[in-house]
């Protein structure tokens, strides 16, 4: 299954980032050139240590930079084989890219039911809005139970099911979800995934995963990219990556224990050569 | 003690209180959207007070008429605000927007000044001041019908924070980050507010205008709507309806017993003590929201 969705990805990737470089207030060098490729209807994941630039590079990619003063110095974004250039978020949310951002941050004083309702296009009709909501519901049967309490006082685990299902509203094509298993109960990381997998299978949503959380991860993407230091360093099939001993090492918490002197040499080396 | 004088204290006291409600909306609103308490709301509401002389006195229109214009007239100075002013102080510190609302404040009483000088003007609503009593007591009827349009006001935005419009408001006053991340344009619903905010200024100073006619002293209203704005919890509609009414009762029976005894000037005592006790006590109001932490 995955061999056909790879020659289906090489044809007609639906964002392509072309070594782009970011900045912030004009002078900080978050990330310096990252390119990849997310199929249409793919899911890939982007790993790396904290502060890897992972989160930049999906805010590069929603517009959100600008909230932040950041901007795409260079390099290209492609969505759909358009250049997306400087707009706004709100039209980049318009042609079908939708970012959750990290720590869920769901409008906690809305109940669930306008939470959903607030991210929902304006232009779309009410019969639309109500089936809709039906849709986000019967995936996540959790927040129906509870779509009339304020959203502050749901779960994490909820919070997050609701993070997904508001930017679910926004109909999207690419869905970009930022450390989606931070700070959740490993049997709840199972559950979101499971549901985000089966919205891909059934919907053909695209997903872009950005995880600390290599091995969940690597559980539901067909590709990975590893991301050190504001630049791509691997980029391989999930299968690939979960084989890899460099990987296992420093993502999984595999492999054998090395004395500290020897990782930092290989890390050092490791930068030089990519 | 006289209970029908404390009876008409009060209730004279809650209808004057609504007024300044009217006035603590317009706060509110912008509180919700912005984070700041909007010092020049009271230069907005001189202004829209203004405006419909302008149009009915200079250009004689009659008010039913230069009311709407005003009131549109002032939308659009809303959303301009916005756009000029605030837009570019976007995730700049908080007080740096307080601090741009203060230079408006200035800047809209300064022009006022220039257009129509110091001289106070009458606007003649043509509310009869006739006495009218309610039972034994004695009440105004301007106050009441302020009162009345506080009220009705207050209703119409809780039913416009309902809509699918006023839900997204409420979602950008909770978090912009996650608004802009769904798609939801912060800097126009930021101007929305702003907007619907200075359309109550136009109606706060019409019918204050009415009251205490229309001069520079109009925008001292400021201090008793952000009194009972920080009383009410800032970004509650609710609460500045309610804390409106509280304020209004204490400050006039407060003032009936304590004006006697110190020779006058005890309203604004009143009014200093509430504000004072609130930040110090409940400094997030009466129905303030305090941030939600799950336990």
């Amino acid at each position: 299954m995955n061999s056909t969705n790879e020659t289906e990805a090489a044809k007609d990737p639906i964002l392509t980032l072309n070594s782009i470089e970011v900045l912030y207030d004009s002078v900080l060098l978050a990330i310096k050139g990252v390119s990849l490729e997310v199929p249409n209807g793919g899911m890939v994941a982007l790993l790396g240590a904290n502060g890897a630039g992972k989160s930049t590079t999906l805010k590069a990619i929603s517009g959100l930079l600008k909230a932040e003063r950041g901007k795409v110095s260079r390099g290209e974004i492609r969505f759909d084989g358009q250049v997306i250039g400087d707009s706004p978020p709100q039209d980049r949310v318009g042609l079908g890219i939708c970012h959750v951002i990290e720590g869920r941050r769901v409008f906690e004083h809305l109940t669930p039911d306008e939470n959903l309702e607030a991210a929902a296009p304006i232009s779309m009709s009410r019969q639309t809005l109500k089936s809709e909501k039906e849709r986000i519901y019967s995936y996540f049967p959790r927040l129906a139970e509870r779509k009339s309490a304020e959203a502050g006082y749901l779960s994490g685990g909820e919070q997050q099911m609701l993070a997904i299902g508001r930017a679910l509203m926004t109909q999207p094509r690419l869905l970009m979800l930022d450390e989606p298993s931070l700070g959740l109960a490993p049997f709840l990381v199972v559950e979101i995934f499971d549901i985000i997998q089966k919205i891909n299978r059934e919907q053909g949503l695209s997903v872009l995963l950005v995880e600390q959380n290599a091995v969940a991860a690597l559980k539901i993407v067909s590709h990975g990219y590893l991301i050190e230091n504001g630049r791509v360093v691997m980029h391989d099939t999930a299968a690939a990556l979960k084989a890899n001993s460099d990987i296992q090492e420093f993502y999984l918490g595999g492999g054998e224990a090395k004395n500290f002197h020897d990782i930092k040499h290989y890390r050092r080396r490791k930068r030089w050569l990519t | 003690m006289d209970w029908i004088f404390l009876a008409e204290l009060s209730v004279n006291g809650a209808l004057t209180g609504l007024l300044y409600s009217l006035f603590a909306i317009g706060l509110v609103l912008v509180y919700k959207s912005s984070s700041v308490p909007n010092l020049a709301q009271g230069a907005l509401t001189m202004l829209g007070a203004y405006i419909v002389l302008a149009f009915s006195l200079s250009l004689g229109l009659p008010l039913w008429v230069a009311i709407p214009i005003s009131i549109i007239i002032m939308f659009f100075v809303g959303l301009g605000i916005e756009k000029v002013a605030l837009r570019r102080l976007a995730g700049r510190p908080i007080v740096m927007i307080l601090m741009m609302t203060l230079g408006l404040d200035i800047f809209i009483r300064g022009t006022t000044m220039a257009f129509w000088g110091g001289t106070s003007r009458p606007m003649d609503l043509g509310v009869s001041y006739d006495p009218f009593f309610a039972g034994p007591l004695l009440l105004s009827r301007i106050h009441m019908i302020g009162a009345g349009v506080s009220v009705a006001l207050f209703i119409a935005i809780v039913f416009f924070f309902r809509s699918r419009l006023g839900i997204r408001l409420r979602a950008i006053s909770d978090d912009y980050m996650a608004s802009w991340s769904v798609g939801i344009s912060v800097e126009r619903g930021v101007g929305l507010s702003w907007a619907l905010a200075s359309v109550v200024a136009v109606i706060t100073g019409v019918i204050w205008g009415e009251i205490q006619s229309v001069d520079q002293s109009l925008s001292l209203l400021l201090l008793k709507g952000l009194t009972v704005a920080v009383l009410g919890g800032l970004d509650s509609l609710f609460g500045a309806v309610l804390a409106g009414i509280l304020l209004g009762i204490l400050e006039n029976v407060g003032a009936a017993y304590l004006d006697p005894l110190v020779g006058g000037g005890s309203r604004d005592l009143v009014v200093a003590i509430v504000l004072i006790l609130t930040v110090m006590v409940r400094p997030h109001g009466l129905f303030g929201r305090h941030d939600i932490e799950r336990v």
